[in-house]
């Protein structure tokens, strides 16, 4: 178990394509942190950084309190959990589970009572004369994972995964992950594109967007105060809406305003917006938190129209057009909406998020 | 922890009876009844020479082989017994199948052996110029053994004059050329094989603490079976066979390979056929049991469960 420090870890192909720039990250001792973000944003690049399998281009990698930048990845004490799984399709269930151990010359009856532990937790001590060709997608999943856990590792380094699973057994990994994190109390650095699986499974989440870390935060920080416009709309299902707003700050009552809807602004928002004098704003809201007719006091007023209707059984989602865009809602079930009918779509100010439509990023931290 | 038992979709005994049984369809006749027929045309000539060295040499002169197959009864293994009798004398067809077989068995196993670490570098290396080589490789495959013959002679004859040790003449040297011609279609098939292993099972055993050498031996080596499987039939097959290097290379000298002694018995007048015969059922029989020794190593779906 160990801390993993990367410090301006940079990744720059061949060509000049900056896959991964300057990303500092301090990963404590027993953490799970995810790395999360589209396809493409480097996370994957970082992981394998740390794993030794892709040269550093820029910046350090520490594990431990040893600087790994140079050495293999055989002797940086790891262990990774492929998105393919990669499990060696020659040996049996026993054999790719101990095959690292036997490369390091663990004497023999250590690595049985190593692997027999670990088919003991995942529940493989069936299928351990088996081959990976005639085990289910779960199951050599789980020997995946069982090949990482005999190591003993520093730092469990897993790259999506629980991609490869049908929805329903990748929820029921999901929460076997967890619990095996809070049992061998290891440092796990998790990639995944999935904020769902990154909210629920992450001590802490790193968000990145093109090569460039976001945001680091628990799941609760990113999801109530997103830095940027980015990280609000990735975190969060379905994703925040965006409405741009005039700022008109004079006269009696400060607002926002837009074809159909607005916004009046509290104090503190009014006061930030003063500061930047921006002339535009960008309005954030999440579905989850607007709701139907209207309402008193500071907040966003929208008047929409309702174009599809999800039924979600307890919930639903409305879509409705608003001011020129679409704008999803997530409310109670209500007889009484259907197509077509206009509606009036409110939130409250305190859970309005302003950026500034230039850079993108929050106006404040709600 | 809760275990996902896979469906495994297995027909019912009924169902699995109904599939057993052959259903005739006309179809299926005919298609058949063509192969059988191409089967036999391609078989004509190999059961002739089987049963012209299971004849008298006496019998030859006065009756073609086909009348065997009504009267079994002349049919002995006597001509096998007199060229195995002659036992290990120089030229004789024993010391020739010795010859041959010193040839062809280092040459396969340099090939295959060479041809897998080459592919290996070639396809899991880090080096720059990988693809180039490659290249040039495939290049080498269409040059004609033809052309090499009286160069690669002139160079071991050079070799000798500086070592002292010329090849030319010696089955070392014969190995030599075969290993040197084997080598491009070896590292091509092997190539093209290891292409195939999905880079995450090499980036996994690094991972678990292999270095190159445990990684092709443990893990590439094993996923590799049935490419090295061919690689070794085909490689056996085409230097058993081999008459034209053979004959240049070994051509004078009293341990010839199998080829070379079926090939000295050809005369203008009065060829030893009982001699020929017996000697290329001999020659075809050792193929033929390598060919089905090693074709268990054909597993289909070997790389089945590496990933997804």
């Amino acid at each position: 178990m160990a801390r993993v420090v990367l410090k301006d870890l940079t990744k720059r192909y061949q060509g000049g394509t900056l896959a991964v720039d300057k990303l500092n990250l301090d990963i404590a001792d027993g953490e799970f942190i995810c790395l999360v973000g589209p396809s493409g944003c480097g996370k994957t690049t970082a992981l394998r950084m740390i794993a030794g399998l892709e040269d550093i281009s820029g910046g350090e990698v520490r594990i431990g309190d040893r600087v790994v930048n140079h050495l293999s990845p055989r002797d940086r004490d790891i262990a990774m959990v492929f998105q393919s799984y990669a499990l060696y399709p020659h040996m049996s269930v026993y054999d790719n589970m101990a095959f690292g151990l036997q490369l390091r010359k663990a004497p023999k009856q250590d690595i049985d009572k190593a692997v027999h532990e670990a088919a003991r937790i995942l529940d493989l001590e069936r299928f351990l004369k088996r081959k990976p060709g005639q085990l289910s997608g779960g199951q050599r999943q789980r020997v995946a994972l069982g090949r990482a856990i005999v190591r003993e590792p520093a730092a469990f380094l897993m790259d999506e995964p629980l991609s490869n699973l049908d929805a329903k057994l990748r929820v029921q990994t999901r929460a076997e992950i967890a619990r095996l994190h809070h049992r061998l109390t290891a440092t796990m650095i998790y990639v995944t594109h999935d904020q769902v699986e990154a909210m629920t499974m992450g001590d802490r989440i790193a968000v990145m967007s093109e090569g460039v870390l976001q945001q680091v935060g628990t799941p609760r920080e990113l999801y109530e105060s997103p830095q940027n416009r980015f990280v609000a709309g990735f975190i969060g299902s379905p994703s925040m809406n965006f409405i741009t707003h005039q700022v008109s700050l004079d006269g009696g009552s400060p607002r926002l305003a837009s074809e159909g809807s607005e916004v009046l602004l509290d104090p503190k928002q009014t006061d930030l917006l003063r500061q930047r004098q921006l002339k535009t704003v960008e309005v954030g809201v999440r579905p989850e938190h607007l709701e139907i007719g209207e309402r008193n006091g500071s907040g966003l007023r929208a008047a929409a129209k309702v174009d599809v209707i999800e039924f979600l059984g307890n919930d639903q989602l409305i879509h409705a057009m608003a001011s020129g865009s679409d704008m999803v809602a997530l409310v109670r079930v209500d007889d009484s909406l259907s197509v077509g009918s206009n509606v009036i779509l409110t939130a409250p100010a305190n859970r309005i998020h302003l950026f500034d439509p230039e850079t993108g990023e929050a106006l404040a931290v709600a | 922890m809760s275990v996902a038992t896979p469906a495994v979709a297995r027909p019912a005994p009924a169902e699995r009876e109904r599939r057993r049984r052959w259903v005739p369809r006309p179809s299926r006749v005919v298609l058949n009844l063509v192969l059988l027929l191409v089967a036999i045309f391609w078989l004509v000539p190999s059961i002739g020479l089987l049963i012209v060295s299971l004849r008298p040499e006496s019998e030859f002169t006065h009756s073609g082989w086909w009348t065997a197959l009504t009267a079994p009864s002349q049919l002995t293994l006597n001509n096998y017994q007199v060229l195995f009798s002659q036992g290990l004398k120089p030229g004789g067809l024993l010391d020739s199948l010795i010859t041959s077989a010193a040839i062809t068995i280092p040459t396969t196993i340099l090939v295959t052996v060479i041809s897998s670490l080459a592919a290996y570098s070639l396809v899991f290396g880090r080096w720059r110029g990988r693809t180039a080589v490659y290249l040039l490789i495939v290049a080498l495959l269409v040059v004609p053994l033809q052309m090499a013959l009286i160069p690669v002679a002139s160079l071991y004859k050079f070799f000798g004059s500086i070592s002292g040790y010329n090849p030319f003449g010696t089955v070392p040297g014969v190995v030599i050329f075969h290993v040197a011609f084997g080598l491009p279609f070896g590292i091509f098939m092997m190539r093209n094989f290891y292409a195939g292993i999905p880079m995450d099972l090499l980036e996994a055993g690094r991972i678990d603490g292999a270095g190159e050498w445990k990684l092709f031996r443990r893990v590439v080596l094993p996923l590799g079976v049935p490419a090295a499987a061919s690689l070794a039939i085909f490689q056996f097959i085409w230097v058993w066979n081999d008459l034209l290097v053979a004959l240049v290379f070994l051509g004078g000298s009293p341990h010839a390979p199998l080829t070379v002694f079926l090939f000295d018995q050809v005369r203008e007048l009065a060829s030893n056929y009982w001699v020929i015969s017996t000697g290329a059922i001999i020659s075809i029989v050792v193929p033929l049991i390598v060919f089905f020794s090693f074709q268990r190593y054909f597993v289909r779906g070997v790389l089945a469960g590496a990933v997804k």
